[in-house]
């Protein structure tokens, strides 16, 4: 029975508060709408950290588990194709096949492509990329290449099947377009162009015995350090990068970026603070009535200051719904646009990937923990500052 | 790595939790000086009014350690999937030598709050408010500690680094083969399973003596009521370190279904339904109810406060046992489960 009477008071309390706050609802409005859209801002990257790097993990799964890159007074260079035969006998390896690729940047719209020349009957994914492709895998030694969607776009193909690049000597090297890459994987081959290995070759001019990196295919991923070390004692001019140290690279940028970003708003949480402490504690002569006359009527000073717990936790637990949706949304509908080149990146040609929202309980706690906690805290001392005013405040 | 979402909130935490800590101290630094419960100056009943909201922000303070201390474990998962050789929060947490210090802390933290809500809560049910000077000291004595956790989980913060690919070989440098280790060896585990379900049946036995439920032992339970219930204390004490050792080295294996992860922490994961959320918090609050009983039982013995201080023995008792039971199903759910059906369904 006592129990229930407690929960009972709560509910007035909670009653009471949330009609003083429609009473002065011009004032608290603006308050909510000021605090969503800190709210948003801070839940739009967490959001989209979260579905980048899920995005980028779904890709990655399939990507070789260690890549090999010839290092030379610190700066990587094309790496002789020779070097596989030292690896031959280690075991556990599935497959080793080199790879050209590199950046060209096309003067006239100004975007870089990375294009890329690969041996598709030597790779065990080989069929597993035709998958990926509108259209046909690029033939060896055509001359064909598969284009990602936005290099297509950028390259003004209107329907033709055929386009040139130059080489460094600004001779014309001509690609005949076999396939289009799909859109779900956009993130890696937006600005992606992928030919034979000996036409990668041709349009860089690299010399016949050359590659610029060697790709292992590892068959156990419990054994990819062990096999990355043996590789690396074997060729010690080379850099050997695991599938599992790039994933920890993509959560380490993506996790920096968006830290970088939340520094940036705490500026803007410190700001609405600020405002909200200001708001709370400049108390007008109608409030200190307002309090007088429940004190007279026999409220003591906890109960007021439960009633202004209840105010602050229906304006922040309001603009917390609205700011996460709106992020949701923001990210569902729009992809992100907001932030998303400060998360990918700055090159010209903007993967347009579909990103799916991904938000975990976690993330809603961080997200509250960095919006809603700074502004109850702010707001606990004007509460008891308004809580403390005398009964005769009513007839002053 | 403070450029992470994680690593600033708890900053935010810690930060939050000193604004509302000194300035809760600020009223204690001028009640230990002025309080005179015969005056009635206009300073008297200002400090009177003052000493709400001083209870009010450590009130505050505790729900957002409480809060920093899921965070923390939840960054520490976090944290696992960039540094080298860290599987899981325990990785992260051993990763350098300042996150187990970090976390113990915090728990510790918990309960030392805890107990000053006891304090303040038993002290304005009575008339006179006789803690008062007690309850500012203890407030005072607190503020070493939460200092302490903050630069503690700063250094924790500042000292993590992140394995990133770095521009000589990088594999040389990092050991991303190494599994994360265990938090404590291998225990004799039926040894260890006995202690347990020893213990808890001890400590229902010794609740239900205290709250007069055994019908035969009423005038006993009576007159052995004080040390019982110390007794009582003391076993939740021992009882809390023996579960969590528990957890960490039989019943979690058993959530995991896998024999050799033991870990303390990936309970707490959607994986395994939060279950491990569950558990913590019923064995935490169990826990406090369980040995604030010995702080009830001091405090009663002032003529005062016997009253409020019975009341809420019996009432922490009672909540006590709850949470003991509702620990116990929860904790022993899969390992009965594997027990009962001969194997993970």
């Amino acid at each position: 029975m006592k129990k229930n009477r407690a929960i009972e008071k709560q509910f007035n309390l909670l009653d009471y508060a949330l009609s003083s706050l429609w009473r002065r609802k011009l004032k608290n409005l603006g308050i909510i709408a000021v605090f969503a859209l800190v709210i948003f801002l801070v839940a739009s990257f967490q959001i989209l950290t979260g579905s980048l790097t899920e995005t980028a993990e779904r890709i990655l799964a399939k990507t070789p588990e260690i890549v090999i890159q010839k290092m030379s007074a610190g700066r990587q260079e094309s790496i002789p194709v020779i070097y596989l035969d030292r690896l031959a006998d280690i075991f556990g390896i599935r497959a080793a096949v080199p790879r050209v690729w590199g950046y060209y940047f096309n003067e006239t719209s100004g975007a870089n492509y990375t294009v890329m020349g690969v041996d598709r009957a030597a790779m065990p994914e080989g069929k597993n990329l035709a998958m990926a492709i509108e259209g046909d895998f690029p033939a060896a030694g055509q001359g064909e290449a598969a284009l990602g969607r936005e290099v297509a776009a950028d390259l003004k193909l209107a329907g033709r099947r055929t386009f040139s690049l130059f080489r460094p000597d600004l001779s014309l090297k001509s690609f005949r377009v076999s396939g289009i890459f799909a859109a779900s994987t956009d993130l890696l081959t937006a600005d992606l162009i992928v030919t034979g290995l000996d036409d990668g070759r041709d349009l860089f001019a690299i010399p016949e015995n050359r590659a610029t990196d060697l790709l292992v295919y590892v068959t156990n991923p419990n054994e990819i350090g062990t096999i990355a070390k043996k590789i690396a004692d074997r060729l010690p001019d080379t850099r050997v990068l695991t599938r599992p140290q790039i994933h920890k690279t993509y959560k380490v940028v993506f996790g920096w970026r968006s830290g970088f970003a939340s520094i940036c708003l705490l500026t803007a949480l410190a700001a609405f603070v600020i405002l909200a402490w200001d708001k709370a504690s400049g108390l007008s002569a109608e409030e200190k009535r307002e309090i007088g006359i429940l004190k007279i009527l026999g409220w003591q000073t906890a109960d007021i200051l439960v009633l202004r717990f209840w105010e602050s936790l229906a304006v922040s637990g309001l603009a917390f719904l609205v700011g996460c949706t709106a992020a949701y949304l923001h990210v569902l509908f729009l992809e992100g646009s907001l932030f998303r080149p400060v998360l990918l990146g700055w090159s010209v040609i903007h993967p347009s990937l579909k990103i799916v929202p991904v938000i975990a309980a976690a993330d809603l706690l961080l997200i509250f923990t960095l919006s809603v906690l700074p502004y109850l805290a702010a707001t606990v001392i004007p509460a008891w500052r308004c809580s403390t005013v005398p009964p005769d405040a009513a007839i002053k | 790595m403070f450029l992470n979402a994680w690593s600033l909130s708890l900053v935010v935490c810690s930060i939050v939790v000193l604004f509302l800590v000194v300035n809760a101290v600020r009223t204690g630094v001028r009640v230990l000086r002025y309080w005179d419960p015969a005056s009635d100056s206009t300073l008297q009943i200002g400090l009177e009014n003052e000493t709400w909201l001083a209870s009010t922000l450590v009130e505050f303070a505790l729900a957002v350690q409480g809060l920093s201390l899921l965070l923390f474990i939840l960054a520490a998962d976090n944290y696992s999937q960039v540094i080298a050789g860290a599987m899981c929060a325990t990785g992260s947490l051993l990763a350098n030598e300042y996150g187990l210090p970090t976390l113990t802390l915090k728990l510790v933290g918990f309960f030392l709050y805890g107990f000053w809500i006891l304090l303040h809560q038993l002290d304005i049910r009575s008339e006179v408010y006789p803690l008062v000077r007690v309850k500012y000291v203890y407030l005072l004595l607190l503020i070493p500690l939460i200092l302490a956790d903050v630069v503690l989980q700063t250094l924790y913060i500042a000292k993590l680094d992140p394995d990133i690919i770095t521009s000589c070989c990088a594999v040389v440098l990092s050991d991303t083969a190494v599994e994360s280790g265990n938090l404590l060896g291998i225990l004799p585990q039926t040894a260890m399973l006995m202690f347990f379900y020893g213990t808890i049946a001890v400590l229902i036995g010794c609740a239900l003596l205290i709250n007069n439920l055994v019908p035969g032992l009423k005038s006993a339970a009576e007159r052995w009521r004080a040390p019982l219930s110390f007794f009582y204390a003391c076993g939740w004490l021992w009882f809390f370190g023996l579960a969590l050792t528990a957890i960490t080295t039989v019943i979690s294996s058993y959530i995991y279904a896998m024999p050799f992860h033991r870990c303390p922490f990936c309970i707490i994961k959607p994986e395994y339904g939060y279950i491990g959320l569950a558990i913590y918090f019923t064995l935490i609050c169990g826990a406090f109810f369980g040995v604030s009983i010995a702080a009830a039982e001091v405090l009663g013995r002032r003529p005062e406060l016997r009253v409020p201080a019975g009341q809420y023995r019996k009432g922490a008792v009672y909540l006590s046992l709850a949470m003991l039971i509702v620990f116990t199903m929860l904790s022993s759910y899969h390992f009965l489960a594997y027990i009962l059906t001969g194997g993970e369904s």
